[in-house]
């Protein structure tokens, strides 16, 4: 039935939820789910698991930009209808990969990939730079410090190499997220890029009561740097600044304290995290540089700081170590003085159990 | 900030139809919004939540938590959603004349 806006409950179809991920399997997943025996990393980019019963399935992994038009994602159908079946999936960091159960159709896709220029690079496996997991940026929400696809674009130009070979000591996961709200996975990458506000919020006094539930502005501050105040006749908030550290939380709650800056805003770098179990627990990353300001389109500070972190990493770490394992093993001064990175006030934990990040001990390298 | 008139009352909505101030609000705004908000007849039932609403804010300056609102009108949630097909939020709070939910909604 057509949709009848002047009754929206009629013929109306709810709480069916997404369909079940089997309907999509291609003959040889179904087939053999449940039965694989082992895995092979054939080159980068490119898998094969063996099943029980000897069936192989082969899969090529491609990068993708995750923003994606409907004519690409028509293209990628074109490539599985000819190749798979009309069989694709995507991956946890939006990668795409193609599965074929036979080595004699590996070739063909690969090379029909490799013959469409740049638009599906083949890589991704391995201890690799895999695909960055990123948010919206100026695209498309409201609360951003930096733009999200641009910056990745620009990081995965320079460290292309990284993402079509098995070069580093372990994988490299890097992920983005353009506010400290971190969708995604900033707070536990190997390396993280966030954006950071400098500035408090401008508070819209004649705006605030009438768009904003004033005591949750309140709540929402970590610092609790915000306090109600009548300004006229308007009921208002007050923003002590200095106990505010610009995290936006409050224009998250209340669109009458904006905060975005453009020479105020830009990037904060960390380092370190991780999310497997693998050694040693997963860690949260930590912060590696305060502030490298916005510098669309291409952020070069930034990427070069990236680059130059990587590099040292893969130089300096043994094999399966992730970044996080590396530093550390060789102790944060040890990292700071490796990378050139400036160890700044800014590094030094103050928020509440700061404490604990502290050094309680005689053991340090000069 | 576009502007409607209904019954001789003038109206200032944001982008997403609600009113620019709680203070603007009057009964004829419920009668304009019902229809874009999918409810054929107001009933009492639908009153004793804008109601409830409007008293909560006044008193406490935000909108309740979903749970206060079902416990102070012993309506569940489901019954809710079927006085006010968009939910307590986007549909009830909007013709209350509350400020638009905020937050990652």
């Amino acid at each position: 039935m057509p949709f009848d806006p002047s009754d929206i409950m009629k013929d109306r179809i709810t709480d069916i939820g997404p369909p079940k991920y089997d309907k999509f399997f291609p003959p040889v997943i179904k087939e053999n789910y449940g039965k694989w025996k082992y895995h092979e990393i054939l080159e980068p980019g490119v898998l094969v698991h063996v099943s029980e019963t000897g069936a192989e399935v082969y899969t090529v992994r491609v990068g993708a930009a995750r923003l994606l038009s409907v004519d690409l994602i028509r293209d990628i159908c074109d490539i599985a209808d000819k190749h798979c079946d009309g069989y694709v999936r995507w991956t946890t960091r939006n990668n795409i990969e193609f599965l074929v159960d036979d080595k004699a159709k590996l070739k063909p896709l690969i090379d029909e990939l490799k013959s469409r220029g740049n638009w599906f690079p083949i890589g991704g496996t391995g201890a690799s730079v895999t695909n960055v997991v990123h948010t919206q940026g100026w695209i498309h929400c409201h609360t951003p410090a930096i733009d999200a696809s641009g910056i990745v674009k620009a990081v995965m130009d320079e460290l292309f190499e990284y993402f079509g070979s098995h070069k580093l000591p372990a994988q490299v996961r890097i992920s983005l997220a353009c506010c400290l709200n971190m969708c995604g996975a900033v707070h536990c990458s190997d390396i993280a890029i966030l954006g950071v506000h400098r500035k408090p919020p401008i508070i819209e006094h004649e705006r605030v009561q009438n768009v904003c539930e004033i005591p949750l502005v309140i709540a929402a501050c970590p610092t609790a740097a915000i306090k109600p105040k009548k300004v006229g006749d308007y009921k208002s908030v007050e923003i002590n600044e200095n106990r505010c550290m610009f995290c936006g939380n409050c224009y998250t709650m209340c669109p009458a304290l904006p905060l975005a800056d453009g020479e105020g805003d830009g990037i904060a770098l960390w380092i370190g995290g991780k999310v497997s179990n693998s050694r040693v627990p997963p860690k949260f990353s930590k912060l590696a540089v305060p502030y490298i300001p916005n510098e669309p389109p291409r952020w070069p500070t930034t990427v070069q700081t990236i680059k130059k972190m990587l590099e040292t990493y893969a130089s300096d770490a043994k094999r399966y170590e992730r970044i996080g394992e590396w530093i550390e093993r060789i102790g944060w001064e040890k990292f700071f003085e490796k990378t050139g990175i400036e160890f700044r006030h800014e590094h030094i934990d103050d928020y509440r159990l700061a404490m604990t990040t502290w050094r309680t001990t005689t053991q340090f390298r000069f | 900030m576009a502007q409607v008139e209904y019954k001789g009352k003038v109206f200032n909505l944001d982008e997403d139809g609600f009113i620019d101030s709680f203070d603007n609000w009057c009964p004829e705004w419920v009668q304009y919004v019902k229809e874009s908000e999918g409810i054929q007849e107001l009933t009492e039932e639908h009153w004793k939540i804008i109601h409830v609403l409007q008293d909560y804010y006044r008193k406490h300056g935000i909108a309740p938590m979903v749970r206060i609102l079902t416990k102070v009108t012993g309506y569940k949630l489901k019954y809710i959603y079927e006085l006010f097909p968009s939910g307590p939020g986007k549909g009830a709070c909007k013709m209350a004349g509350l400020p638009k939910p905020t937050g990652c909604v």
